[in-house]
């Protein structure tokens, strides 16, 4: 009961952020967005049609009539259709999250897993040349661009100048076969550019995790180090790992997967945003930042009940 | 501060005056790899001033070659598609980058200084809830949306991938300085300053936002390197670079010829970019390590 209550009143302070992320959206891509009046008429249009269509579009209503109604459709989740498609936007979405979802997932969970156990291997043998070779490493990698790293690993994996294992583009899963054929490359990508990244982040929380008390102290009753670093220091040091995880999740479902999607050409929400973008496709650009500000609180939320879970002494209110 | 016992010593014996800047500068002088960093950013930065005067780099789109020639006398590193000189192109892209990072790296500091500090020194209060509020509305939009976004409003201007950076990048600045001038308001210095009458702003911007320069200029130099990074992601999708040439529209040209095994275009334009922001990573990162008062001067 007083987690509901909480979560009741955590989505409620996140209205302003709503609000705020859909009103600069808005106004950026709707109203001082481009004009569809032209594209719609016909040559030599006289001024009731161009007035007509200005109409039909919602042109001639009060900025504040139009925003109110974006939030309208935003809360009944009914975003009208795609303009250059014709499709209804919901179904854009029910069809294509999942395939973002499977593509992404694997390179998200295992680059943050691969993330923390280099950075355990570093921090455990803090200085030493293990250490500097993991850290190294993982400069290196905080400096190739993930552009880079899809072009690079398409050559080597997918094409006659490397091994050509793979698909070189395209998304054709129906079976688990299918599915890792697809999947590899992009994922073999997305944990490349995301290691540097995790095993720094992680390294860093996990030394000053370290460097605490309670750990010279178990250390000295000859704690083995597996042991050592599982319950003293990974345990300890969730609340900054979850934190990362979390926020990083909206990150990756939009802006990682439009990169990969768009060059491999895999039909997931990544390039639809994109081919939305390309084409000005407002019904689709507003409902995938209105839904994007929603799942952003709705993340600060679990975020919040995760911490609770890890850390009992951390209160909710 | 506090000062390691022999340290002080040192300093009382020979009235060097020792400040943090200068240790700061002691131990950035040690640090071979963040050396490095600042010797192929500054021999970068030489590269870009020799495009803006006219010395190199000028026949960048020219096509004075066949299509795909090899590296060779005449074109140093091949042609691209259209017969262009690669090597001049990748030369004048560093101008591009210079371009792009400084504009991004300075501006948005400088965003991230004024507000992290005002809403700072206004914790609590409105002006300090509305920062938070700006911050997380600005983290909560997608940020290749939002880019197109500011293209759309700004009618495809070429500054609209500026615009869209340096509106966002000053958030993580912000939130630094925020967090550093809360500590510091409690200061007796300020406690000081507020004693003897000065105005607010004096105090924020004269007496405190100083003492944060050490934030600034790591958080400025982190801010290049997302910046010309950004770039090259965003060129390839269309919202970067409109005239003119930089590493991301090299690649972005790549793309097609790395498919028929022509790789001089995509190997160039990613060895210039990985060497720049290696070099920048380098120096990031030795920076932080000198100008922080905890570290002890060694390398993790």
């Amino acid at each position: 009961m007083a987690l509901l209550q909480y979560s009741l009143r955590k989505l409620f302070y996140g209205i302003p952020l709503i609000l705020g992320v859909t009103f600069i959206s808005f106004l950026l891509m709707v109203y001082y967005g481009p004009d569809r009046t032209f594209e719609l008429l016909g040559k030599n249009p006289s001024a009731e049609q161009i007035e007509q269509v200005r109409h039909q579009l919602g042109y001639d209503r009060p900025f504040l009539l139009r925003y109110a109604g974006y939030l309208k459709e935003l809360a009944t989740l009914n975003f009208g259709f795609s303009d250059s498609t014709g499709e209804r936007v919901g179904s854009i979405l029910k069809r294509t999250v999942p395939i973002t979802l499977a593509l992404v997932l694997p390179g998200f969970v295992l680059g943050n897993l691969a993330g923390i156990v280099l950075a355990l291997i570093a921090a455990w043998h803090r200085g030493r040349w293990l250490d500097k070779l993991i850290m190294g490493g993982s400069v290196i990698g905080m400096s190739i661009s993930f552009l880079i790293v899809i072009i690079a690993f398409q050559v080597i994996f997918s094409t006659p100048y490397g091994f050509n294992w793979f698909p070189v583009r395209g998304w054709e899963v129906h079976d688990l076969a299918s599915y890792s054929r697809y999947v590899t490359v992009p994922t073999l990508a997305t944990v490349f550019v995301t290691l540097g990244y995790n095993t720094r982040f992680y390294r860093a929380v996990l030394v000053e995790e370290m460097s605490r008390d309670h750990v010279r102290t178990a250390r000295a009753y000859g704690t083995p180090p597996a042991v050592l670093l599982y319950r003293n220091v990974l345990k300890n040091s969730m609340i900054p790992i979850i934190t990362r995880v979390m926020f990083s999740i909206p990150l990756v479902v939009i802006s990682g997967s439009l990169l990969i999607e768009s060059y491999f050409g895999i039909p997931g929400v990544g390039k639809v945003t994109f081919d939305a973008i390309t084409t000005g496709d407002q019904p689709i650009l507003k409902a995938i930042v209105g839904l994007t500000a929603v799942l952003f609180v709705v993340i600060l939320l679990l975020t919040d009940i995760l911490y609770r879970a890890v850390h009992p002494r951390i209160d909710l209110k | 501060m506090t000062r390691p016992a022999s340290d002080s010593i040192a300093v009382a014996g020979t009235h060097s005056g020792k400040g943090p800047w200068m240790r700061a500068g002691q131990k950035l002088r040690r640090d071979y790899y963040g050396l490095a960093g600042l010797l192929i950013v500054l021999l970068y930065f030489f590269i870009a001033l020799g495009v803006w005067l006219g010395f190199w780099g000028q026949d960048w789109s020219a096509a004075g070659g066949g299509q795909w020639e090899s590296a060779g006398r005449e074109h140093w590193l091949g042609t691209n598609r259209l017969g262009q000189d690669i090597f001049q192109r990748a030369v004048f892209s560093v101008r591009t980058a210079f371009e792009i990072g400084l504009v991004v790296a300075v501006l948005s500091t400088l965003i991230g200084a004024v507000l992290g500090a005002v809403a700072g020194y206004f914790s609590g209060r409105w002006i300090d809830e509305l920062v938070l509020w700006l911050k997380g509305v600005l983290d909560a939009i997608p940020f290749y949306l939002f880019v197109a976004a500011i293209a759309f409003a700004f009618k495809g201007s070429a500054y609209a991938m500026h615009i869209a950076m340096i509106s966002t990048f000053w958030t993580t600045t912000g939130r630094l300085v925020r967090g550093e001038v809360i500590k510091l308001k409690h200061q007796e210095f300020v406690e000081a300053a507020k004693a003897i009458g000065l105005d607010e702003m004096r105090i924020i911007f004269r007496h405190i936002l100083p003492n944060t320069t050490h934030i600034l200029l790591v958080q400025a130099t982190i801010v290049f390197v997302s910046a010309i990074k950004s770039e090259v992601i965003l060129s390839f999708l269309g919202l970067g670079v409109q005239d003119g040439v930089s590493w991301g529209l090299m690649i972005a040209e790549s793309t097609q010829e790395v498919l028929v095994g022509q790789f001089y275009n995509f190997i160039t334009a990613s060895l210039f970019l990985f060497i720049l922001v290696m070099g920048f990573n380098l120096f990031s990162d030795a920076l932080q390590d000198a100008l922080d008062p905890r570290s002890t001067g060694s390398r993790p």
